[in-house]
């Protein structure tokens, strides 16, 4: 499937309705989860859906027939959300955070090679399905690391779909969720207790 | 045992980014390591629950509802702006091009008149001081040779007869010359090619060759009134006929000579 580049295809309104909507709609559910998560206010998450949607819209007639609409939509979605009150306070937040971590494609081993022992607290918690601890957790990423996340786990997209919607290299995509995850680790580690905590 | 798998190889395993030949190797390494197994299952698990965990907000019942209300909305709104574009072919932004279009054709047509001019203006100088060049030589010519000129005489009615057959216009002489002014003579010369009067006076101790030619299309339209070589040369028009005057004789006599000879050809 090609992903890029989105090209003009000219179509009849009346189809073009048809295909926007039976390629949209079934995304609503993904989309709100997404933007709640990322501005984290149903209000917001339902206005970013709705910019989106309109935009996606409008410019439907660049989209490119049997390309990635997800990855289209997402980027469209993505790309409202940091031009939104909420996206640019969530940049300025995390930006020189996210600069100063951002150390090549792969960066730096999160955690020592095979220190991690099949009964850590974290792994107890996950077998255990503690939804509440992992979304504490996922609530503590900064917004970059977040996203690519809720890409990569939530919505199952491959990492070059998630470089097309982040507009960052794959390698980059690789480093942002090797370093989510490291930090869902710790949280989870923190929630567990200290008292019992594993050495990692 | 090779070392361990790295934390990348371990989240590219779990999230099914791992290359056909990449798989084969970390398969194999994990068919004989344990505790790589056991983080390789533990990414797995996380990454399963944390899927699980992100999928946290329900979409509000009417979202979908109202969102495809508001495409349905848009669109007949973007149709209606279509078809009245479409009924309106020459308003708005067509308009806006023919003004654009008709904007530049006006200053193309003005920078070709202007270059136009300007080549026009660069040429009639080149060719006035070609013909000052000219005039000045064949005058200087004529004070070098110190040979007498082809028609000597200082009565108009023997000069001017003198060019019958040799030039295909006719001119007049002056009656009464400024004083201090003599005829001496004429001569058959050529001027750009052309065949051209020459005629001799003489200012005072001043020799003044006065040149009277055919106007042709070509000729220079503007009087010429400059120095070349140390001579004042002045040039005149009067009817079908061309002159110019070359002399180191007072510009001011030298104009008077020159008004006088315009003046005869009325």
């Amino acid at each position: 499937m090609t992903l890029l580049p989105w090209k003009h295809t000219d179509r009849e309104s009346g189809s073009q309705t048809s295909a926007f909507e039976e390629l949209a709609l079934p995304l609503i559910p993904s989309l709100y989860n997404v933007a709640f998560w990322l501005s984290r206010s149903p209000a917001d998450a339902e206005d970013l859906v709705q910019e989106t949607f309109l935009k996606a819209l409008r410019g439907f007639s660049t989209f490119e027939a049997g390309t990635n609409f997800k990855a289209w939509i997402f980027r469209i979605l993505r790309n409202t959300y940091l031009t939104s009150r909420t996206g640019l306070a969530a940049r300025r937040t995390v930006a020189l955070e996210d600069e100063l971590n951002e150390n090549g494609d792969s960066g730096p081993a999160p955690y020592p090679e095979g220190a991690i022992d099949r009964q850590t607290p974290e792994m107890n918690l996950i077998q255990m399905g503690d939804r509440a601890a992992l979304q504490s957790a996922m609530e503590k990423l900064p917004a970059p690391l977040l996203e690519v996340i809720l890409m990569c786990d939530v919505e199952e997209m491959k990492y070059k779909e998630i470089a097309i919607v982040l507009d960052i290299p794959i390698g980059t995509v690789m480093s942002r969720i090797a370093r989510a995850r490291v930090n869902i680790r710790r949280a989870l580690k923190g929630a567990y207790g200290p008292s019992r905590e594993v050495s990692l | 045992m090779t070392e361990h798998l790295s934390a990348p190889i371990l989240n590219a395993l779990a999230d099914a980014e791992l290359s056909a030949d990449q798989l084969v190797t970390t398969n194999q390494h994990l068919s004989q390591c344990a505790l790589c197994t056991s983080n390789a299952l533990h990414h797995s698990l996380l990454k399963s629950a944390t899927g699980k965990a992100g999928q946290r907000y329900a979409t509000p019942p009417n979202l979908q509802a109202r969102l495809a209300r508001r495409i349905r909305e848009d669109l007949s709104l973007q149709e209606a702006s279509r078809l009245d574009n479409a009924r309106r072919p020459m308003r708005g932004l067509p308009l806006f091009g023919w003004a654009t279009a008709m904007a530049l054709l006006l200053v193309f047509v003005g920078i070709v008149l202007i270059q136009h001019n300007w080549s026009r203006s660069a040429t009639a100088s080149a060719q006035s001081v070609a013909l000052a060049t000219e005039v000045c030589d064949q005058h200087i010519a004529t004070l070098a040779a110190n040979a007498p000129p082809e028609v000597i005489s200082s009565d108009r009615h023997t000069v001017k007869p003198w060019f019958q057959g040799k030039l295909p216009f006719s001119f007049n002489l002056p009656d009464n010359l400024p004083g201090g002014t003599t005829l001496d003579g004429a001569n058959l010369t050529y001027i750009h090619g052309r065949p051209t009067a020459q005629l001799l006076y003489h200012i005072g101790n001043h020799r003044v060759s006065v040149y009277l030619q055919q106007r042709t299309d070509d000729q220079i339209s503007n009087t010429l009134s400059t120095d070349h070589s140390g001579f004042h040369v002045f040039s005149f028009k009067t009817g079908d006929l061309d002159g110019i005057a070359v002399s180191d004789v007072d510009p001011a006599r030298l104009s008077d000579l020159v008004s006088i000879i315009a003046h005869a050809q009325k």
